[in-house]
């Protein structure tokens, strides 16, 4: 394989790791959010 | 080359193998305890455990091509380069006592202890996919090494190489976790450490000792390749002086903070694996004081090799020289033996990132994100199936990697340049936040890209040397989260104190510490008042240590 392509397509992975933890992230603290304000209201 | 083997030769090959195998099988029962035990070994391991892990992972198949590759190359001034672990001598007594006192398993969850609110969640969850990538690259890249090494030997195929050796390891892995992988790694250490020095001494003895060694370089007119300072000037050249002092800044400084190395996620868990914050230190100190004996000798015999072989140009070549030291002279029957030593090299940096990897993947993302109320039983068995999609992973990296050094290079500055200074932020500045490293994080891989790969190409500027990227990526990254931190509000003060209270960092903490003194939780002479760090714990219970 090229490895330009290589690095490109081994990096995109790498970011996608990332941002896939990051929306995780995301969602589970608007879900906590949420069931604390459901609690409190 | 191609090596014949006898039946002695793989005699030593089996019986190291059934060794390693049996950690797996024997410790099967304690890994599958819990969580704590899977990923940590109960948190109960005596300094030399984890000591003996850190030097034995930071010992893989490509250590000896590198460090073989920058002493061949630039004669003893070369060690410098192995200087970059001198950060855990300093961390070994600041960073490392900050983060076991954290009781973070994994430095993801250091964040959420460190900073709090959504930032430190986005943070935690950013760091933990990033090291479940960054494990699976550094299993490609060693596997992908130890592929070489076979093909070099036996004329197999690299994938060969690659596949095979991480499957026996992945099988004690995935049985004890990292009891499988600490008790292994005692064993490896200690036939490594041995067979490097074997080997080595065998190859200085046939380059007629040191002292022949000296004088072959003299009649060669190359005695300037046993100074150690013998640079290429300040600002150019091979090795300038300006590389060497980034070097050592990088190295020292960076002691005080937490990642400003690749090194230091492996080292995270090692260090909360040990028994008490001083355990923690010693391991830490140790591993590294033993890896630098390593290189020492790696280095002398190095020498040998130029003396023996001094006019190979190619660098792939020329790297295999310590591998060649001892297969080329080795008497028949220790062939094996070294061949099984290499194993233990490569086994020991395998089973750490498969194990490493997985706890990101289990502790942060499924069991801090996904399902909270998992079961130990459940938890387990979620850290061995990350450990077979890693493996899986690392396959497919070490495949696609022809090239190794530049995507090591790069890998290593995305993760050095321009976040190491934000490493060191997060532990000794109180004002720093979540969103500045956020931001700092996110600005470095932007930045790396196009200052490495993508302005050199369009011939905007031009190929930058080593020092000159790190320095300008570090000041990019400044003009990013300097601004952003000092925009957005710091960490909230309870939070903060309880930290403080909890990890009692050093650095500038002024406003923290006097708070802190305030409310009663710790003397003017900053000892801890008993039971303050429960009674300075914040009502919001998010983000915690579970």
């Amino acid at each position: 394989m090229n490895q330009a392509l290589a690095t490109v397509i081994g990096m995109t992975i790498a970011y996608a790791a990332s941002f896939l933890g990051l929306i995780l992230a995301y969602r589970a603290w608007r879900k906590h959010h949420k069931n604390q304000s459901h609690d409190e209201g | 080359m191609t090596v014949t083997f006898t039946f002695l030769d793989w005699l030593w090959v089996a019986l190291f193998l059934i060794l390693m195998l049996g950690s797996g099988i024997l410790f099967y029962r304690l890994g599958k305890r819990s969580e704590s035990d899977f990923f940590l070994a109960g948190r109960d391991l005596p300094w030399w455990l984890p000591a003996s892990s850190v030097y034995a992972t930071h010992t893989a198949t490509d250590t000896p091509m590198w460090i073989t590759g920058v002493i061949y190359k630039n004669g003893m001034a070369g060690i410098w380069y192995t200087f970059f672990c001198g950060w855990a001598a300093i961390s070994a007594f600041v960073s490392t006592r900050i983060f076991r006192r954290s009781l973070a398993y994994t430095q993801a969850e250091w964040n959420v202890v460190r900073f709090t609110g959504l930032g430190s969640e986005l943070l935690r969850g950013w760091m933990a996919g990033w090291q479940f990538f960054m494990n699976m690259f550094v299993l490609g890249w060693v596997g992908i090494a130890m592929g070489r090494i076979c093909e070099y030997l036996f004329a197999w195929p690299t994938w060969i190489g690659l596949i095979v050796f991480s499957l026996v390891c992945a099988v004690y892995v995935l049985a004890a976790g990292y009891w499988g992988v600490v008790m292994a790694d005692f064993q490896q250490g200690v036939i490594a450490f041995l067979v490097i020095i074997i080997v080595s001494a065998w190859g200085i003895h046939t380059a007629g000792g040191p002292t022949g060694i000296i004088e072959k370089l003299d009649v060669m007119g190359q005695l300037d390749r046993i100074n150690p300072f013998a640079f290429t000037g300040w600002w150019s050249g091979d090795f300038p002086i300006a590389w060497f002092i980034t070097m050592m800044l990088i190295a020292f400084l960076g002691g005080f903070g937490m990642g400003t190395t690749i090194d230091w996620y492996v080292e995270a868990q090692r260090i909360q694996s040990a028994k008490t914050v001083r355990d923690a230190s010693y391991s830490i100190w140790w591993g590294t004081i033993l890896g630098l004996i390593r290189n020492s000798v790696w280095a002398v015999a190095i020498l040998a090799f130029f003396v023996l072989f001094p006019n190979i140009t190619e660098q792939s070549e020329y790297e295999m020289g310590w591998f060649r030291l001892g297969f080329d002279y080795l008497p028949a029957g220790m062939l094996g033996f070294f061949f099984a030593a290499i194993l233990a090299i490569h086994l020991s940096t395998i089973s750490s990132h498969l194990n490493l990897g997985a706890l990101y993947a289990t502790r942060d993302l499924y069991q801090h994100y996904v399902n909270p109320q998992a079961s130990q039983k459940r938890l387990v068995q979620v850290g061995r199936i990350s450990t077979a999609i890693l493996l899986l992973g690392s396959f497919f990296y070490g495949l696609i990697m022809e090239d190794i050094t530049s995507w090591l290079i790069f890998a290593l500055w995305i993760m050095a340049a321009g976040i190491w200074l934000p490493n060191i932020l997060q532990v000794v500045w109180w004002r720093f936040n979540a969103w500045g490293y956020l931001s700092s994080w996110i600005a470095n891989l932007g930045f790396s890209w196009l200052v490495v790969w993508i302005l050199p190409e369009l011939n905007l500027i031009p190929n930058l040397l080593d020092y000159q990227q790190f320095w300008i990526l570090m000041i990019l990254g400044a003009l990013v989260y300097f601004p952003v931190t000092l925009l957005t509000k710091s960490e909230s003060m309870d939070h903060l104190v309880h930290y403080y209270v909890m990890s009692r960092p050093i650095g500038w903490w002024g406003p923290v510490r006097e708070e802190a003194i305030r409310r009663g939780l710790i003397l003017v002479n900053g000892d801890l008042v008993a039971g303050a760090e429960q009674a300075s714990r914040p009502s919001d219970t998010f983000p915690t240590v579970e």
